[in-house]
């Protein structure tokens, strides 16, 4: 894993290179909500009473995230990313920055993240207590590594995906998920359930919004060069 | 090595070397059970004895090391260690013939036994002796039934005949008899594929009391499958394993 | 050997180098430029009734088993030398293949399959995947150095401390709190491995195979790689060894061997009744395997139960039979009925639509016929029929605290005539880390003579086992079974067994001496 880990690194670093010419300062912007209608589903109560020092981590019990609906009706975790339309020649050198997947108090923060092809996934492991981090991509080889206490484990993705699904097999209610893209137009909404794409080169994009449990969306949109277009999503109760 | 006396001995070890481990490497051979290592060794030594004793010269040189282990004040260590090796030799095989443990009562099975002339199968009356696959009167059609008979095969049979259908499925470790091996040539290749469907269709219950019905987990297919089904997976059985049905001498008089 | 016989030692050892490398150089050419067309047919032949034709792990055979055949699509493999996520080792595919993967449907092929033939199968299941296309993802086995001198105890340490516990339990015997929870990559329930059975060990029981699956992982399933804690220095290699030495220790040296015969010796002092006594460790265990109920509707294709151990003691008047078998739950446990719903929609069966999962006690059923036969023959070894019932014992763990268990006669599967609880055995249970050790004592003659077995010393008694773990979703018919065996009641040891020898040794030793005398009385006369 880790010898396709510095080939992927060195293959982005001469993409980068190659890209390095290109600018993008004139980029246009796409930007939105992502709404929720229909009953907001009840999520479980996760029962952390074999774990300790998570369960003192909460006040509250901590309930499941597959649905996380905000105050302001949208609907937070969903991951909006530009799925075609970049010139096929397109390339920009990844964050040399690592995204990091934190473990702390039994469950995954974030939930739901992006990183690109060859950039970093620094897992943490805040709990000091075992977690297993496995990640079930078909594209990309799969992986399943034990973390007994509090350390980091560093790996990377070779192949767009979205998603890898990332599970821990001692806390069966511990789910994340990860997009894997060659480029950055990526975004995850949050508690006010809006998403923003900056920097685009002009043209005509197809835009998925994706969610765990409601499946995916697409839209077309054209930008032009500085333009900002709004596009809003909407998932429905099921 | 030249010593008739050391020669006997050679041989002695050879046999007992080939028939403990030799014999068991062969294919399609078990562990010679020691009864019969027994018998081997007494016949190889009375093969052994008639050679030296044959000449008088080798005889007497057979002799010379077992009466000098007898007389020879320097071999006293040999000859005690011989006296106290052997009695205690034989006590303890005489231990083991007196203590006699309770053993499982020995299973005689008929393999094949007799099919009936007639089964009913269910509910319907069907004649067994002279009956041929009825599968195989629609010749360009049987790649189909052959497929339709391998996937009831994977789906019924597998676990205990195994997709080798030599018998060793994961679960036939647990049965005693073993599941049939198809790949023997003492299974399917000696029967005709009436004799087979019986044996499908009725199970281990079907079986006369010569072929030990009640040890037999082979189910009574026809609670499962219907009469086509049978005859297709009866096809796929020969197919798989390329071995060709007995079929039923035509006379004018009828079948035999 | 004569020809380099001059040369040192050094130079065999060269040309042995370049000799393994040009075969493997070979080998790998030849692996690579292979036509596929002969595999294809060695696999659709043989292989596609589980793997299914495409590949994807779904011939018809797959869903009758658990864990479900392997999808050749995704070129996830558990078995490995390579490191985590990565593809195997040609080598590694070749042992699979060869061996089989113990505890599970998959046979070992060394010997039923040419060398040619599985080497063509070989290449054709790579070209099920993307993976082996790309000549970037190169696998490359681990070094996996050398076994240091056995320290348990240091495994033992570890074993906790890396939390194996959470999903194998504090004794190995997969009972996790985390167990009941555990689903592989495509979604089927999959089992904590019994680390008490080491003979079911997919990838091989020894510790160097335990040592590999340590370092690799087993991909597609929920159990990780350690090898991210050596390099971070959380432990050393040697002291995973050590771990792995531990998890050998946890199982019989040898797999259990099967015998047809349970051998009760008589008791010196009182029988006992309680499953932890110590008069148990003096006698010998007999394990018999269970395997499913595929006899009767409906069946039962994934058994939990492997098999049973049996001890029996007697004392003239009753006899003790103490049954010692690994369950990962303590039925009926709500912590495990997602898990028994899962299993039940899993895997295909007789019913029409999945039976729906309930709370379903933990069974050991003893079966005996209802007289000690004359001859061989025996009642039908799955519970009698109408006509020729079976004498059982059933225990549930719904009876634990009854100090009793069920006698009764059964004629056929799914007809259970229970006795009057006078004739019933005393049952006594424990269940303790993912095992349970039950012993039923009765007397060997009781007043019912015609329903009751009456035992008798000195002969072979048939008798059968049948269990069913309810959180792998097993009731009614759905259970582990196993044919008939026998239960040898030793009668006391009687005097002549002593006397024979004696007199045998006796005699022996005064021909040997007449023997001697003889002959040093000839050779002084010469």
């Amino acid at each position: 894993m880790r010898a396709l880990g510095m080939m992927a690194v060195a293959v982005a670093g001469v993409v980068g290179l190659a890209a390095a010419g290109r600018s993008s300062q004139a980029g246009g912007t796409v930007a939105g909500k992502v709404r929720f209608t229909g009953a907001k589903p009840l999520m479980a109560k996760i029962d952390m009473s074999d774990e300790s020092v998570c369960k003192a981590k909460y006040t509250a019990p901590p309930t499941e995230e597959t649905v996380v609906v905000n105050a302001n009706g949208t609907l937070a975790n969903v991951f909006v990313y530009v799925k075609a339309g970049l010139p096929a020649d397109y390339a920009a050198p990844a964050p040399a920055e690592d995204v990091v997947l934190d473990q702390n108090g039994c469950r995954y923060h974030p939930h739901v993240l992006g990183i690109r092809v060859g950039q970093k996934l620094a897992i943490k492991n805040s709990d000091g207590l075992l977690h297993n981090i496995k990640a079930m991509g078909k594209q990309n080889r799969p992986f399943n590594v034990s973390q007994p206490t509090s350390m980091t484990t560093e790996r990377v993705f070779t192949a767009p995906e979205v998603m890898v699904p990332l599970e821990c097999n001692v806390h069966g209610w511990m789910h994340a998920y990860l997009g894997v893209l060659p480029h950055s137009f990526f975004a995850v909404t949050g508690t006010d359930g809006s998403f923003s794409l900056k920097g685009l080169p002009p043209g005509t994009y197809t835009i998925e919004a994706w969610h765990e449990k409601y499946g995916t969306q697409v839209a077309t949109v054209t930008v032009t060069a500085g333009g900002a277009k709004t596009q809003d999503f909407t998932f429905t109760a099921r | 090595m030249k010593h008739p006396f050391w020669q006997a001995v050679g041989i002695l070890a050879l046999a007992f070397v080939v028939i403990e481990w030799g014999i068991p490497l062969l294919p399609g051979s078990a562990l010679v059970p020691a009864s019969v290592v027994l018998q081997y060794m007494v016949t190889v030594l009375a093969g052994v004895l008639i050679y030296v004793s044959d000449d008088e010269a080798r005889w007497r040189r057979f002799r010379e090391p077992i009466q000098a282990a007898l007389v020879q004040p320097r071999l006293k260590p040999v000859r005690l260690g011989g006296l106290v090796v052997v009695p205690l030799v034989v006590g303890w095989i005489a231990y083991g013939q007196v203590r006699s443990a309770v053993q499982a009562p020995p299973n005689l099975r008929s393999i094949h036994p007799a099919p009936p002339a007639e089964i009913t199968f269910r509910g319907k009356s069907m004649t067994l002796s002279g009956l041929d696959n009825p599968l195989r009167q629609h010749a360009d059609s049987l790649p189909v039934y052959i497929a339709a008979g391998k996937r009831i095969y994977y789906q019924n049979c597998l676990p205990c005949h195994g997709d080798r259908l030599d018998g060793l499925g994961h679960f036939a470790p647990g049965f005693n008899p073993l599941p049939a091996n198809f790949q023997d040539n003492g299974t399917i290749a000696q029967l005709t594929e009436s004799f087979v469907f019986w044996r499908v269709a009725k199970g281990g219950p079907g079986l006369p009391r010569e072929g030990t019905p009640w040890n037999s987990a082979m189910p009574k297919w026809e609670d499962f499958l219907t009469e086509r089904e049978i005859w297709e997976v009866v096809l796929f059985l020969y197919d798989q394993t390329g071995w060709k049905p007995r079929t039923w001498e035509r006379t004018a008089g009828g079948t035999r | 050997m004569r020809a380099v016989g001059l040369s040192d030692s050094r130079t065999v050892g060269l040309l042995g180098a370049v000799v393994v490398a040009l075969l493997s150089v070979s080998q790998t050419v030849r692996l690579s430029s292979q036509d596929t067309t002969r595999g294809k047919t060695v696999y659709v032949k043989w292989c596609a009734g589980c793997h299914g034709e495409d590949g994807k792990g779904d011939g018809p055979a797959a869903a009758y088993m658990l864990p479900r055949p392997r999808d050749f699509t995704g070129a996830v493999y558990q078995i490995r030398t390579t490191a985590n996520g990565q593809l195997p080792t040609d080598a590694d595919l070749m042992r699979s293949i060869d061996d089989g993967l113990f505890g599970t449907a998959m046979p070992g092929w060394k010997g039923r399959l040419s060398d040619a033939e599985r080497r063509d199968v070989l290449a054709y299941l790579k070209t099920f995947s993307a993976f082996f296309a790309d000549t970037t993802q190169r696998p490359v086995a681990l070094a996996f150095g050398r076994e240091p001198g056995s320290d348990a105890r240091v495994g033992r340490q570890f074993y906790d401390s890396i939390g194996c516990r959470k999903c194998h339990g504090d004794q190995g015997r997969g009972d996790g709190p985390s167990a009941p929870t555990l689903k592989d990559d495509a979604g089927f329930p999959i089992f904590a491995a019994d680390l008490a059975q080491s003979w079911r060990f997919n990838g091989g029981g020894d510790v160097a195979a335990i040592y590999r699956r340590l370092r690799t992982g087993l991909d597609g399933t929920p159990m990780p790689s350690f090898s991210d804690l050596i390099d971070q220095k959380f432990l050393t290699a040697d002291e995973l060894w050590h771990l792995a030495q531990y998890v050998r220790s946890l199982s019989p040296t040898r797999p259990p061997e099967l015998r047809d015969v349970i051998h009760a010796p008589a008791a010196r002092g009182a029988l006992p009744a309680a499953p932890d006594d110590s008069a148990w460790n003096r006698v010998e265990p007999s394990w018999f395997p269970l395997v499913g109920q595929v006899i009767h509707k409906s069946r039962w294709f994934t058994p939990a139960i492997a098999g049973v151990w049996v001890q029996a003691l007697h004392d003239g008047r009753a006899l003790a039979l103490r049954i010692t078998w690994d369950d990962r739950s303590q039925s009926p446990d709500s912590a495990w009925r997602p898990f028994t719903q899962r299993v039940l929609a899993s895997v295909a069966g007789d019913d029409s639509t999945p039976p729906a999962a309930a709370l379903w006690p933990d069974q050991l059923i003893v079966q005996f016929p209802t007289k000690v036969p004359e001859g061989m023959e025996r009642p039908y070894f799955l519970m009698g029929a109408a006509t020729q019932p079976v004498y059982q014992w059933r225990w549930t763990s719904a009876l634990r605290t009854s100090g009793r268990a069920v006698a009764g006669l059964a004629r056929g599967i799914e007809r259970f005539d229970s006795l009057p609880a006078g004739s019933a055995p005393a049952a006594q249970a424990v269940y303790d880390h993912g095992q349970w050790r039950l012993v039923l004592t009765r007397a060997l003659a009781t007043p019912d003579t015609a329903d009751d077995l009456q035992f008798r010393t000195g002969r072979a008694i048939p008798v059968a086992f049948f269990g069913q773990d309810g959180s792998n979703g097993e009731f009614g018919t759905r259970m582990a079974v196993s044919t008939w065996y026998f239960l040898a009641l030793d009668q006391p040891t009687p005097p002549r067994v002593f006397v024979t020898p004696v007199v045998a040794i006796a005699v022996t030793l005064g021909l040997g001496l007449v023997l001697v005398r003889r002959a040093q009385q000839r050779g002084t006369r010469a």
